[in-house]
């Protein structure tokens, strides 16, 4: 059964302040109800101010999306009652957004974007008992209404689930690139799914969190309507709500019409006008976007077309330690497997990102330098990296302080020692006599009592055997 | 009837307090008795300010004047209900922009004029708290919704001038119907900051006064572009008062014919007798036509209670106002709370303007009330290209008695907005100076100017005050 997926994505914004006052946008460790004032609490009189570097922001987003900058657009009161809304209405965007009609190709599809618009995040609801179900009573925090956020909102582009994730996944990418959302103050990315198979009538997913969320979500509401539809009944249009400890969806409300919302203008707010002076500042401003970055890679670094999309997207800090690493160590390709094999590893099994991590560019070059030289085998050098992760001590302390594992800053010199107090073998393997290379490595462990990663010594034996050859 | 008098103008008591003059406590202590007498005869006051007087004014263009301030107004540490019930306990914690700068002027807050609730009224009888009795003939209405405003600045025996507010014509009522001059500013004017919304696309901060002189005093303090209402224009302020005393020689004036029929013969032959006054001091008069006008009322009540009924939703029981004890769900908890705290002008304005923006009928109503008001502005911009300001009355008839009033229905009582709606719904300035009695009870002249000027009305009203 054919599906169609597609994505309402909330993103806060990030800016100082909120989007209408000047209350703190994300306070760290804040009391709840603390960062507020008279108009993000909707107090009789207030009006709002609109914060422009979140228009800024939502320019630059319709742009790396490849949409219009709409000239004018407007701001509208969206009215529902709700604990969370100060005001009882939103104010968001309905009739003309800041941006319209765009697309992104993902893993070769194009979606296409409806619309990205601004809008007011509400508050934020605590259920008592920490459960939409049986809570008693809800407690709201307003310290995250009036929190800007842009909506973004694709057309019904994406045919599974997993395609659903891909395409977040590259998006969230694109607007931490464009350092509109920044997960480290706090921002969070939240979806809105809207799912139908075989052209029936769709459900929307709402409020989900997280990208495996979401494309759980949708393969437990892929499966609900395919077994309705398989069954002979009709799926009927309803809003969904996302259990992340049973992984399944429930119903929240039947919507048998459209929901009304009574849009009015919000008069407020005047028109927006944005000048093609105001949209080239913003274009001109703009990072080096993710896909451009990819191709710069495979031409700069000479690296493979797989390390370059992992390094790029897994994102901005990633990519600027990549090329911080490369201006400090030659070999980019080496330095992109040691990366992405082994440091991104560690970095993802602690859950942390490489910005929030003890690694530097600059001792990470040194591991890598310290592997070339044979310092340590690259057997000890994985084990070593998650340990720099933990520790974010220098590689070459750990190397030293390290008793159990072996200290192999002189496998080398022991390799030389060993070929030259073995001339006979040496010369037996310089002749082609394989064996003569067990011999010479037993007697390198011999000498290291044991220690060392044996194919290791042997890359080095025949090394120095060969750099011998052409000695003579 | 009691004609009140007017102890000593504005402008003598400023320039008196300026020269040390004045007994500024002896002052304070008769102004206070003065106004709780007022009070009991006429109720102007929803909130009597307590502390009127207790700290020493601002040294200013205003200082040591009493000033009354709409209740629609916020005023830091004053109750500020708006006229409604469900606002009875609510204290700001902030000054309206308007109430702040008449504060750095040196103006002191005397109290909180009584208004329809919400602003949804115009003879301030949908108020939720005493209705302002005209001091012409307690009978009678004052006006509304800025009643208390009319109430008051007629009443006060002491130099004293109210900051009023207009929606749909709002400050013109009240001042035709108490004897008394309004200044309702263009759109945009004056900062709507603290100011409690009814309708924001058309709400505007004005002045009701005994003199022409005062209301342009008052625009030049409280104009100006404020950084924290976005809709308030990037002009800054001026000195109104300088409008005054020019010769109106050779000022075009129209008169829409749609203005004159069908109103009071009292009323018209007043308001006739005043255009023709100003045309013995050599203004032009010529008889013009506004024929989109008779669609102004549709177009301003469903616009009016679109954004009313959105405005209104905040009031829910929580954060602020009136709370009940918690119990059932949201919903029910809020429907409470709104069906005993609002009044029935309020619950009916919600149900209309929710229905009037619903999907569906929204395009029929609210779009198209929209494209109403781009008619009608253009349709008076392209008047101002032949004239300088546009005279009909004020109201189309004279001030009626309450048991009157409780017979009108609502859409009655909304068709006696048909001289003010259209200048309000396009945000033009308008000006109502009283132009004589008819037995017994005052009529006013509304004067309407293009966006901006309102200079040319002070000029105008000023010169048909010295003829009156």
């Amino acid at each position: 059964m054919s599906i169609m997926i597609g994505l309402e994505v909330h993103c806060q914004l990030n800016t100082e302040s909120k989007l209408f006052c000047s209350c703190e946008a994300y306070p760290r460790d804040a009391q709840p109800n603390s960062s507020t004032c008279e108009i993000c609490l909707g107090y009789p009189g207030t009006k709002p101010v609109i914060n422009k570097k979140a228009i800024d922001h939502v320019i630059s987003i319709g742009l790396a999306l490849g949409c219009r900058i709409n000239p004018e657009s407007y701001f509208s009161r969206k009215t529902y009652f709700y604990p969370d809304m100060p005001k009882n209405y939103q104010i968001t965007q309905y009739e003309v957004p800041i941006a319209s009609e765009g697309s992104i190709e993902v893993n070769g599809m194009r979606i296409r974007i409806r619309r990205v618009h601004l809008e007011e995040d509400p508050a934020r609801i605590v259920y008592a008992d920490g459960n939409l179900e049986t809570a008693s009573h809800v407690l709201v925090d307003y310290n995250r209404a009036g929190t800007p956020l842009a909506e973004i909102v694709t057309e019904p582009d994406m045919k599974s689930p997993k395609e659903a994730r891909a395409f977040l996944e590259k998006l969230s990418t694109i607007l931490e690139y464009l350092k509109v959302y920044d997960q480290s103050k706090g921002a969070s990315l939240r979806v809105d799914a809207n799912i139908s198979v075989d052209g029936g009538e769709r459900a929307e997913v709402k409020n989900v969190t997280g990208f495996e969320n979401v494309e759980k979500a949708l393969n437990y509401e892929a499966v609900r309507q395919q077994n309705i539809v398989r069954l002979g009944r009709k799926v009927e249009r309803e809003t969904r709500h996302f259990d992340e400890v049973a992984k399944t969806t429930r119903t929240l409300r039947k919507k048998e019409f459209e929901e009304d919302y009574g849009y009015i203008f919000d008069p407020d707010l005047p028109v927006l006008d944005i000048s093609d002076e105001w949209k080239s500042k913003i274009e001109k401003g703009m990072p080096e976007l993710p896909d451009i970055m990819v191709k710069r890679f495979l031409k700069q670094y000479g690296i493979s077309e797989y390390d370059a999309k992992v390094i790029v997207y897994t994102g901005k800090d990633f990519a600027s330690f990549f090329e911080d690493v490369c201006r400090i160590y030659s070999k980019p390709k080496a330095a992109s497997r040691w990366m992405i094999n082994y440091l991104l590893k560690s970095l993802n099994w602690r859950s942390e990102r490489i910005s929030q991590s003890k690694a530097s560019p600059d001792t990470f070059s040194e591991l890598l330098t310290m592997i070339d030289k044979g310092e340590i085998t690259e057997r000890y050098a994985k084990e070593l990296i998650k340990e720099y992760v933990d520790t974010g001590l220098r590689p070459s302390e750990i190397a030293l302080k390290s008793g159990a594992k072996p200290s192999l800053q002189g496998l080398r010199d022991i390799v030389k020692k060993v070929i030259k107090d073995n001339t006979k073998a040496a010369s037996e393997f310089a002749a082609g006599k394989n064996d003569a290379l067990a011999y010479l490595i037993g007697a390198v462990l011999k000498e290291t009592g044991k220690r060392g990663d044996p194919k290791e010594i042997a890359r080095m034996i025949k090394e120095e055997i060969s750099n011998a050859s052409v000695a003579q | 009837m009691k004609r009140v008098v007017i102890l000593i103008r504005v402008k003598t008591f400023l320039e008196e307090v300026k020269s040390g003059s004045i007994d500024t406590d002896k002052f304070v202590s008769d102004v206070k008795a003065s106004s709780s007498s007022m009070q009991e005869k006429y109720a102007p006051f929803i909130t009597l300010n307590e502390g009127f007087g207790k700290a020493t004014p601002q040294k200013g263009a205003l200082q040591y004047l009493p000033v009354s301030v709409k209740d629609c107004l916020c005023t830091e540490g004053i109750r500020t209900t708006a006229g409604s019930k469900i606002l009875e306990t609510y204290v700001p914690n902030f000054d309206a922009t308007a109430v702040a700068k008449v504060k750095a002027a040196g103006g002191m807050i005397l109290g909180k004029t009584a208004q329809d609730e919400f602003g949804f009224g115009t003879f301030s009888t949908n108020c939720a708290y005493q209705v302002p009795k005209n001091p012409y003939d307690p009978e009678r209405t004052c006006g509304g919704s800025s009643g208390g405003a009319g109430c008051a600045t007629a009443a006060a025996d002491f130099p004293h001038i109210a900051i009023a507010e207009s929606t749909g014509g709002s400050i013109t009522a009240p001042a035709a119907f108490t004897g008394t001059v309004g200044l309702t500013p263009t759109y945009g004017r004056v900062s709507r900051y603290g100011l409690i919304d009814y309708s924001n696309s058309m709400d505007k901060v004005g002045v009701i006064s005994k003199e022409v002189y005062d209301s342009a005093l008052m625009l030049s303090v409280i104009a100006g572009h404020d950084p924290l209402d976005s809709t308030s224009h990037n002009k800054g302020s001026e000195d109104f008062t300088k409008y005054i005393g020019k010769d109106v020689k050779g000022m075009k004036i129209g008169v829409p014919k749609e203005y004159f029929s069908s109103i009071d013969s009292n009323v018209k032959k007043l308001v006739e007798d005043a255009i023709a006054k100003l045309e013995g001091q050599e203004a032009e008069i010529s008889e013009i036509s506004l024929p989109s006008t008779k669609y102004a009322i549709a177009a301003y009540y469903i616009i009016a209670m679109g954004e009313a009924s959105t405005n209104l939703a905040k009031y829910c029981g929580m954060r602020y106002g009136k709370q009940d004890k918690i119990s059932g769900e949201f919903s029910e908890y809020f429907s409470s709370i709104r069906s005993s705290g609002f009044g029935e002008e309020a619950k009916r304005r919600i149900i209309l303007g929710t229905y009037m923006r619903a999907a569906g009928f929204r395009d029929a109503y609210y779009i198209k009330a929209l494209k109403v008001r781009s008619l009608l502005i253009k349709e008076f911009k392209a008047a101002f290209k032949g004239v300088d300001a546009i005279a009909t009355p004020s109201m189309p008839m004279l001030p009626p008695r309450f048991d009157e009033i409780a017979k009108l229905s609502p859409l009655e009582i909304y068709n006696m907005d048909k001289m003010t709606t259209a200048p309000n719904l396009c945000g033009f300035p308008t000006i109502s100076i009283p132009v004589g009695t008819s037995q017994g009870l005052p009529v006013g002249m509304q004067l309407i100017a293009d966006h901006f000027m309102e200079g040319r009305l002070i000029s105008l009203a000023a010169a048909a005050e010295v003829i009156k």
